[in-house]
């Protein structure tokens, strides 16, 4: 899974698969605007079959993050 | 089987597009709907276009639309979407409709109209291009609740009325559309339409199903403007148009009637039907024996279509790459015009690979009763008008296949053209004519010299200059009225006369038409004075037909220039213009287009 959203998150953004981490956030990929935001909440929810709450979704703007919370929902 | 949105986005990050057309689209609205972008531009890919769209700011679709400079749209702009949800144009009409009285209900419904018709008229004075507006969505829990719906003027009657005066603006405005969001959110389903999440998070509305239904529908707009509407439904027999196979199960067995499961078959033939009457031809292609399938037609009480509704057939046991392709040869239609139907996985594969311009469609058996939708989905056959043309087109076709069928019997072609009775007229673009002016630039593709594509708005552009005509051919025999099958654009510049579009339906090619026509086209320059006739061609890889016609017909080949054209030509207009042919029962122009030159 975590490779998935690595690739999600890339694909989204518009950057190299290499260049994404768990460390990646909003803070350090510069593309991560709150458009491709909304655009990466709903390649997820799609790709995992979730649905994420809007608290989820304001706390998604890390790719650890990420991992947390749809690991945590597509575990349940 | 379908890519996801991270699937889609990858796809258009990677794919190579080098070789498509590009295109142009600016989209103004009130709404965040970003996502559309990675669905439309897929969609357009798969049209052959490199779609570039541009984002308007954020709620600024008047100011773009009638500020003097827009900062999106421009001359070169092809295609402009409006989203403008109702709650920005009327929070009455949208959120306090209870708190409205009828007579303000009414003045808000009549603002709102005004406000549209200034948007479009602001885009159209800005720029030639499509206009798609995006309808307003009716409710879902309509603010009268049950009886909203007994009435013409609850909430959703007052939507619909205002969807109605937005619509007749709309044609009022040439190449201007009016996109039913309401039928994409019916297709979707409400639940599923809509994501009230990112709505009050970020002004975005809808769901990524809603975004894919959306772009599906105004994608069947571009399609049609493009010119890559299909023309030629190509049919298989045996659990396409019928359940069970004839020649194994015979006549009496088959699943064909009212009741289930025949009742899937005959629907599918219906909506087959439908297709037929707004102008699509029919042909078929199935591995049968011939006898087997005309008893079928013949003796069969259940069948909605008849023989006499295709124009061609290959019933045979050939394959049917080559069937498909001995279809296009003697319907004189590009493979890619056409879609093929069939239930075997094999032959559609096979026609995939060998044949990959032709559309397929596989109906596996267990889909039969999902077959009409599966066909009328993707808008594969959607135009942009309906012409009286298009009602007439399977007709037209077979009594083109009677006149080859004579053709092929006379010994004397000349006695064969004149015992047809043509008649042609020439007339001016008019209101009645410019739909079908204009879809013969964004249909024909075989005898075309140049391959522009022009919407109705263009069309009436030309024919609002002074320095440009756009002329039509209209003809009709004694087996019947083909319509209109021929336009020509001329424009002039510096005492010449250039050729901008000339072409032909493929209909009324092979017995002089074009040559009548041709010669009241340059009838027409000489009338306004121009000394000579400059004709281009612009390859295609379909209209090599055409590469040749104006040398042939003593035109002087002039070298391809520096505007695009593989080829050009010249014609002197001093002498003489060459005459229409004689077999024709008559050939009528307008003043000043100059009567033909026999007596």
């Amino acid at each position: 899974m975590e490779q998935k959203i690595l690739e999600i998150v890339s694909q989204i953004m518009g950057v190299p698969l290499q260049s994404v981490t768990l460390a990646s956030s909003a803070e350090n990929i510069p593309t991560w605007d709150s458009l491709k935001h909304m655009n990466l909440v709903l390649a997820l929810e799609q790709t995992f079959d979730i649905h994420l709450s809007e608290e989820q979704i304001v706390e998604l703007t890390r790719v650890d993050s990420i991992l947390t919370i749809v690991g945590k929902l597509v575990g349940s | 089987m379908t890519l996801s949105f991270a699937d889609l986005s990858k796809w258009l990050r990677e794919a190579d597009r080098s070789g498509f057309r590009p295109f142009r689209l600016v989209v103004l609205r009130n709404i965040v709907v970003e996502p559309l972008e990675t669905y439309l531009r897929y969609g357009a890919a798969r049209l052959g276009l490199d779609l570039d769209v541009q984002w308007g700011d954020y709620d600024t679709i008047s100011s773009e639309a009638v500020g003097e400079v827009s900062k999106w749209i421009s001359l070169d702009t092809q295609a402009v979407m409006v989203f403008c949800h109702l709650e920005g144009a009327s929070w009455g009409l949208a959120r306090q409709f209870n708190s409205l009285d009828r007579t303000h209900q009414a003045a808000e419904r009549a603002r709102v109209v005004d406000w549209t018709e200034t948007v479009v008229r602001g885009i159209r004075s800005k720029t030639q291009a499509m206009i798609l507006w995006q309808g307003f969505l009716t409710p879902a829990y309509p603010a009268q609740g049950i009886f909203d719906s007994q009435t013409s003027h609850g909430q959703l009657g007052a939507i619909r009325q205002l969807n109605d005066a937005v619509r007749d603006a709309l044609r009022r405005t040439p190449g201007a559309y009016f996109v039913d969001l309401d039928l994409c959110r019916g297709r979707v389903g409400d639940r599923h339409f809509y994501d009230y999440r990112y709505w009050h998070m970020g002004r975005a509305p809808f769901s990524l199903e809603a975004y894919e239904e959306i772009a599906s529908e105004n994608l069947k707009f571009l399609r049609a403007v493009v010119g890559k509407a299909k023309k030629c439904l190509v049919l298989d027999c045996d659990n396409v148009l019928w359940g069970g196979v004839v020649g194994e199960d015979g006549l009496a067995n088959l699943k064909l009637g009212a009741s289930y499961p025949g009742s899937t078959y005959q629907e599918f033939q219906q909506v087959v039907l439908d297709l037929h009457q707004r102008g699509v031809i029919l042909a078929l292609c199935s591995k049968n024996n011939e006898a087997d399938v005309r008893e079928v037609f013949g003796r069969h009480p259940d069948m909605i279509l008849q023989e006499a509704h295709f124009a061609a057939q290959r019933v045979n046991w050939n394959n049917k790459v080559t069937n498909l392709r001995e279809l296009a040869a003697e319907l004189n239609i590009g493979l890619d015009s056409m879609v093929f139907v069939d239930d075997s996985e094999f032959e559609i594969n096979l026609v995939r690979s060998q044949l990959p311009e032709v559309e397929t469609i596989h109906i596996p058996a267990a889909m039969a009763s999902r077959a009409g939708h599966r066909l009328l989905s993707a808008g594969l056959f959607d135009t942009l008008t309906v012409s009286a043309e298009d009602a007439r087109r399977g007709q037209m076709y077979r009594e083109e296949a009677i006149r080859q069928h004579q053709r092929a019997a006379a010994t004397d072609l000349e006695g064969y053209y004149r015992s047809l009775d043509m008649r042609l007229e020439i007339g001016f673009v008019d209101d009645l004519s410019l739909p079908r002016v204009a879809q013969q630039t964004q249909k024909t593709n075989q005898f075309n010299l140049t391959t522009r594509r022009y919407t109705e708005a263009d069309i009436q552009a030309f024919a609002r200059r002074e320095d440009a005509a756009v002329i039509f051919a209209r003809l009709r025999d004694r087996f019947g009225d083909s319509g209109i099958v021929g336009t020509c654009i001329l424009i002039f510049a510096q005492g010449e006369a250039l050729i901008d579009t000339f072409l032909l339906s493929c209909r009324a090619l092979g017995r002089g038409v074009e040559d009548a026509f041709l010669s009241q086209s340059l009838r027409l320059a000489k009338a306004r004075g121009a000394s000579a006739v400059v004709g281009e061609y612009y390859a295609t890889g379909k209209n090599a037909q055409v590469s040749d016609f104006f040398a042939s017909r003593g035109f002087e080949e002039i070298g391809a220039g520096d505007g695009g054209a593989d080829r050009r030509f010249r014609l002197d207009l001093s002498r003489p213009v060459p005459p229409e042919p004689e077999y024709f029962g008559g050939i009528e122009a307008p003043i000043p287009l100059a009567a033909p030159n026999r007596a």
